[in-house]
């Protein structure tokens, strides 16, 4: 069992405070969803946790079993088992997904394998992997091969920045049945954050999380997602 | 000069067209090294040349070949190989191509303002030509292993392509320990005919290596030239196009890798004399260490030469502070019914992508060698991936040194 652990966390974009104290705990097969109404803060968070430059943690703690991973390089707190799958995930021009993987920890021997497979679940021709990262492929085949790249890696937790925007109805249900897949294949612990419940039919959360102006202001079960669908989040709302 | 033109008179004596290369020797020896006013010649560092270090005729050493072009040659359905510019023999056949060389000086109509063209003109033991006969379309791949093993190399190439024939080529220079490199290489594309031509330098860093391409295209001729300078102290690599028929295309893809305090040297001048014609200029390139990099494309087009369409992009990486480039696209147009476009960047490794791969689990170190072998990827991309494959893993195993700062 394996806990990732966010304490008061606070986050500057620039000059201006974007996370004010986010408090959030995650564990091993866990689906914790996060919603909030634009600009609330759910993509810094996501961003701040993976040390995207520009994003400047300036307090809080976020440890895995124990394991402070705020001090450490991107590349080491996602080794050390938290992997980002991003709302808008970039080109790399020239680099092959097999060896950007190979050269993430993958085994080469088994990774071509395995990509083909992933590819497979969440309904991703498996050829559009050959093309360099994320060239010449759509929004939502994008989406689609950051999930393949989380199948290959099999990370502990996951942060899933808007993974059901962009997919078509079919491709969000292939890529939500395979996270809960994930969650009970090798514990997958997920952080998804998200504006609608659609994703939420196949990915069964275990806690829903409202955010407002940087912080966490709701916590509650699934029920919640309703609520937020009838009421919005102006009940929610918090003055910065 | 006492030295090398005491040594390249010494072996013209003994040629059968003497006193036509000795007339072209005098011409050099008369005009000399370029100057670095001559805008063509501008940032090339000639003032560390010396030509006199270098001797003609020197005797041939060894050279087994190493495994990039043991694992290339295993690829080409005819390979054909050069040793200091001699045609030394040529393996394997495809109906439709043929390899012959003539034993002439070389012709410098059209170059008489290169003085390394004109020097290559007096000094080449030959022009080896490689012709594709109309009609045939060549599916295989036709490599050409170029080694230079001591003193000056004035090799020729020819290749002609006829009408509605296409042919793949992938030449590479080994090498050039200590030496001076002076290609002279000309493509002609028959009407409708194409070439995929790739060209991988990696000459030991000790080498001068100064070459020059052209190629001349006919009616919807396409040319697709792929230039990839890893070796050589200077690596100066001139690559024009000439536009004689309308519907043709040329695209030019170059890219390099600067160690050390290497100089990558990169012109170009597309020349449109005709109409409804296409250039694509791509220089991708990184700059580490103390190396530099220059970039100069001239797209040139004739009046009367109506929709044309041309287009240069450079793109520059520097991985040092010490490391520098210079890039100037120029355009020079006389007809207002073109499309024209120039754009170039000089500037470090992207951050947000490197971050990418990063978030992936990859470290720093290797994400920057995977970005910048990525540039080299990209041009290669258009070779068979078998031969991308094996040129990939030779400009990788050159990355381990590579130092990003």
């Amino acid at each position: 069992m394996s806990e990732l652990v966010i304490t008061d966390l606070h986050c500057n974009v620039g000059d201006k405070e974007i996370l004010r104290g986010v408090n959030l705990t995650v564990r091993s097969g866990e689906v914790h969803v996060i919603m909030g109404p634009n600009g609330c803060g759910k993509s810094t968070l996501a961003h701040a946790l993976t040390g995207r430059p520009g994003y400047t943690v300036t307090g809080g703690s976020v440890t895995l079993d124990g394991v402070e991973l705020l001090g450490l390089a991107p590349s080491e707190r996602t080794r050390a088992g938290l992997f980002l799958a991003l709302q808008h995930p970039m080109e790399v021009p020239g680099v092959r997904p097999v060896d950007m993987l190979v050269a993430a920890g993958a085994k080469r021997n088994e990774v071509e394998a395995t990509m083909a497979l992933e590819a497979v679940n969440v309904g991703l021709r498996p050829e559009l992997l050959e093309r360099f990262v994320n060239v010449d492929l759509s929004g939502g085949e994008r989406k689609r091969a950051e999930v393949v790249q989380l199948g290959v890696l099999k990370p502990a937790f996951a942060v899933l920045d808007e993974i059901d925007s962009g997919l078509d109805v079919d491709a969000l249900g292939a890529v939500a049945r395979r996270l809960e897949l994930a969650t009970k294949e090798w514990g997958l612990g997920v952080l998804a954050i998200t504006h609608f419940r659609r994703l939420l039919q196949e990915l069964t959360p275990d806690v829903i999380h409202v955010m407002s102006a940087g912080r966490v202001v709701a916590e509650g079960g699934p029920e919640l997602a309703e609520v937020l669908e009838r009421d919005g989040y102006e009940p929610f709302k918090e003055s910065p | 000069m006492t030295n090398f033109l005491d040594t390249a008179t010494h072996w013209i004596e003994g040629q059968p067209d003497a006193a036509e290369r000795r007339t072209m020797l005098d011409e050099f020896a008369t005009t000399g090294i370029p100057k670095t006013t001559d805008e063509v010649w501008r940032y090339a560092p000639l003032e560390y040349f010396n030509l006199d270090q270098y001797v003609v005729d020197a005797p041939f050493l060894d050279h087994s070949g190493d495994a990039l072009e043991n694992s290339i040659a295993t690829l080409g359905a005819v390979v054909v190989r050069t040793h200091n510019g001699v045609l030394q023999g040529v393996e394997g056949q495809l109906n439709g191509v043929t390899v012959e060389t003539t034993q002439h000086a070389g012709s410098i109509t059209g170059y008489e303002d290169d003085s390394f063209v004109v020097m290559n003109g007096a000094l080449t033991p030959g022009t080896i030509e490689l012709t594709v006969t109309p009609g045939r379309d060549i599916r295989e791949t036709i490599v050409i292993l170029h080694t230079v093993t001591a003193g000056a190399a004035f090799p020729r190439l020819k290749i002609s392509i006829g009408k509605s024939a296409s042919a793949r080529v992938i030449e590479i220079w080994s090498g050039g320990l200590d030496s001076l490199v002076v290609p002279v290489s000309e493509y002609h594309l028959d009407e409708n005919s194409s070439l995929n031509l790739a060209t991988y330098q990696r000459l030991d860093l000790s080498a001068w290596y100064v070459s020059r391409t052209t190629t001349t295209l006919g009616r919807d001729a396409r040319m697709h030239q792929s230039v990839i300078g890893m070796g050589a102290a200077y690596d100066r690599a001139r690559n024009d196009a000439v536009f004689q028929g309308t519907g043709a295309q040329n695209e030019l893809w170059t890219t390099y890798l600067g160690r050390g305090t290497q100089v990558h040297d990169l012109r170009s001048h597309q020349l449109h004399n005709t109409g409804r014609t296409a250039s694509r200029l791509l220089s991708k390139g990184a700059v580490a260490e103390e190396s530099r990099s220059i970039y100069t494309g001239l797209i040139e087009i004739e009046r009367g030469a109506r929709r044309t369409d041309a287009r240069q992009t450079n793109h520059n990486l520097l991985l040092s502070p010490h490391a520098h480039a210079d890039t100037v696209p120029n355009l020079d147009i006389r007809e207002n019914d073109v499309t024209c476009a120039h754009a170039s960047s000089v500037g470090p490794l992207d951050e947000l992508q490197r971050w990418y791969l990063e978030s992936r689990g990859v470290s720093r170190h290797d994400a920057e060698r995977l970005m910048i072998q990525g540039f080299f990827n990209e041009m290669l991309d258009v070779l068979p991936r078998d031969v991308a494959s094996v040129i990939e893993a030779d400009i990788a195993s050159q990355l381990d040194g590579v130092v990003v700062v």
